[in-house]
């Protein structure tokens, strides 16, 4: 059955934010594993041609944000608008010429990344002022009380397959699941901020590198093992964290595609589903990818319920 | 590159002040703290003591130094190496000497040891010359596939390191942790930024101690340029501070040595292990 929640006592809150434009310096390069050095866009601005459903990696491309990268000016207001705002959340295009338009946050990574139907990405750019219904903090399950949930819009969750299983334990579909040796970037730092790159999925660098991860998609829901989420993240022998996959290709060594934590948990409190259609293109995203899976049924996650 | 004269530079460190912006930290627990120990002078903690002994978060056995210039504060822990001699410049403690231990990452710190009186003798923004030399040794017959970072040319010769003949370099150490357990620390520069390792320390989940200045090798981590996974790969170095109770963090080394398995060959020792010394550094 459904998952019951406390979703009708958690507030949603109108926060602004602005696409924030690709960061560079003068030195200009970056290095890769081999200490290959590499300038290669894909963070901050707004990233085009891809979504939620496509492939993460594969492209020539570091860090890569699909859609649109948002901050906010103020550091205080800034840090506000990363921890409070959701996977799943509503963002709506506030000016220029892509006013109006609607999308959806997909994860966050120093940046709240807010994927858009591409033609309406085609419009916006650096500057766009935008506006997000945050709400999701503060999400409690009822009946799984080991289990803790973060950066999650209850729309979302209802729209995710899986429920509170005959056993008392959580069902989750997943795309993939992640070894602990997979965990980069990210460990040590807040559940709420950022998300942690995985390595091992360097499509065409080197077969010592690989952990069997080159074939995830942007919107995969993932299962990191040994992974503790609930208090920041970290190791923790017989944990799960479940994410999604919201950045894709890296060529920094030690970064990679990247989950935001949506939940974390022993691994006994979860049923784990493996489901190649647990993407966030089967439940939210307006016009899924032609190559992504199949279609579910859309739902506007943030709004009145 | 093999051949070139290593370059020694003198630098400015000033004595950190520890910094907090709210009193509390959540631990691996959900549980609130105080983090006591986090940067700054630690008083009673030396190279030889348990990595775990101590109430504390990040606790270094002597002063932290920074720069109030974020690139000059950069430049000070990418430059200075494990070994490096200092001298301290001002205040109550004005001429007495130490050396670099090891350093940490984030905004960039270096940790030093003095003795300890004179470290009582010091405070918060004193300043500290760094004789910063070592990036870029790459010693005669070392394998060329094993990289060398953060370490003293003369501090080298005291380690339990031992160079092969050209083909292997073995490394006495106190333990050998798997890749799965690096924390804070991957994906950074090795060469700034040291490798949180989250041992479950001593006692209730039965884990093997660790000193500080310990040798420690990870599997499976290459340090080469920034620290990642790399299957059939070896990472050794030195424990420069304490655990934290933050997930995700825990006792950190600064990498000393990384190659491949077959040229970089760690040799554990639980019981009889001896890594920097206080010694070594003539802190007493």
């Amino acid at each position: 059955m459904k998952v019951m929640s406390n979703a009708a006592i958690l507030v949603r809150q109108v926060l602004a934010g602005e696409v924030w434009p690709a960061l560079s310096d003068r030195h200009a390069y970056r290095v890769g594993p081999d200490g290959q050095p590499f300038l290669l866009p894909g963070m901050g601005g707004v990233t085009l041609g891809v979504h939620c459903g496509d492939p993460a990696t594969g492209y020539a491309s570091d860090h890569l944000e699909p859609g649109a990268s948002v901050r906010h000016r103020d550091p205080a207001a800034n840090m506000a608008l990363q921890f409070l705002t959701c996977v799943g959340n509503q963002v709506r295009v506030a000016s220029g010429p892509a006013a109006g338009s609607v999308g959806h946050v997909i994860g966050q990574h120093a940046y709240v990344l807010a994927d858009f139907a591409e033609a309406q990405a085609a419009d916006l750019t650096a500057g766009d002022a935008v506006t997000v219904v945050a709400t999701g903090q503060g999400l409690a399950l009822a009946g799984h009380p080991a289990i803790v949930v973060k950066n999650l819009d209850p729309g979302l969750l209802a729209a995710m397959p899986g429920g509170t299983g005959a056993d008392g334990r959580l069902e989750v579909h997943v795309a993939a699941r992640i070894p602990a040796e997979a965990i980069g970037a990210g460990a040590g730092m807040a559940s709420e901020y950022a998300n942690t790159d995985l390595m091992g999925a360097y499509q065409g660098l080197g077969e010592d590198l690989s952990l069997g991860l080159e074939g995830l998609r942007i919107g995969d829901i993932v299962a990191m093992a040994d992974s503790d989420h609930r208090f920041g993240r970290g190791y923790r022998d017989g944990y799960l964290a479940i994410g999604v996959i919201s950045t894709g290709q890296c060529m920094l060594f030690g970064h990679g595609p990247g989950p935001s934590t949506l939940m974390s948990g022993p691994a006994g409190a979860f049923r784990l589903v493996d489901d190649p259609g647990a993407n966030l293109a089967s439940w939210l995203h307006p016009e899924p990818a032609a190559a992504g899976p199949a279609a579910g049924p859309a739902v506007s996650a943030g709004e009145p319920r | 590159v093999t051949g070139l004269r290593l370059v020694a530079v003198n630098l400015l460190g000033v004595v950190e002040h520890p910094g907090v912006t709210t009193p509390y930290r959540v631990d691996r627990n959900g549980h609130s703290y105080v983090p006591a120990g986090d940067g700054g002078i630690v008083l009673g903690l030396e190279l030889g003591d348990s990595a775990f002994g101590l109430v504390a978060d990040h606790a270094a056995p002597g002063a932290c130094l920074v720069h109030p210039d974020p690139a000059s504060r950069h430049a000070l822990a990418g430059y200075a190496c494990i070994g490096n001699q200092v001298r301290v410049r001002t205040g109550a403690a004005a001429g007495a000497a130490g050396a670099v231990i090891g350093k940490r990452g984030e905004e960039g710190r270096v940790i030093v040891g003095l003795a300890q009186d004179d470290l009582a003798r010091m405070r918060p923004g004193d300043e500290v010359a760094v004789r910063a030399c070592g990036q870029g040794l790459r010693p005669p017959g070392l394998p060329a596939d094993v990289t060398i970072m953060n370490l003293d040319p003369g501090l080298l010769p005291l380690l339990p390191v031992d160079l092969g003949a050209g083909a292997l370099v073995t490394a006495g150490v106190r333990m050998v942790a798997p890749s799965r357990l690096a924390g804070n620390g991957i994906g950074r520069p090795a060469v700034a930024w040291d490798l949180d390792l989250q041992l479950p320390g001593p006692g209730a989940e039965g884990g093997a101690d660790v000193a500080l200045g310990d040798l420690v090798a990870v599997a499976g981590i290459d340090a080469r340029y920034n620290m990642g996974y790399r299957r059939d790969w070896v990472t050794v170095g030195v424990v420069g501070h304490g655990a934290s109770p933050q997930p995700g963090h825990g006792p950190g080394i600064t990498p000393i040595l990384t190659g491949p398995a077959s040229a970089l060959r760690p040799v554990p020792d639980a019981a009889g292990h001896a890594g920097l010394t206080a010694a070594m550094l003539k802190l007493q």
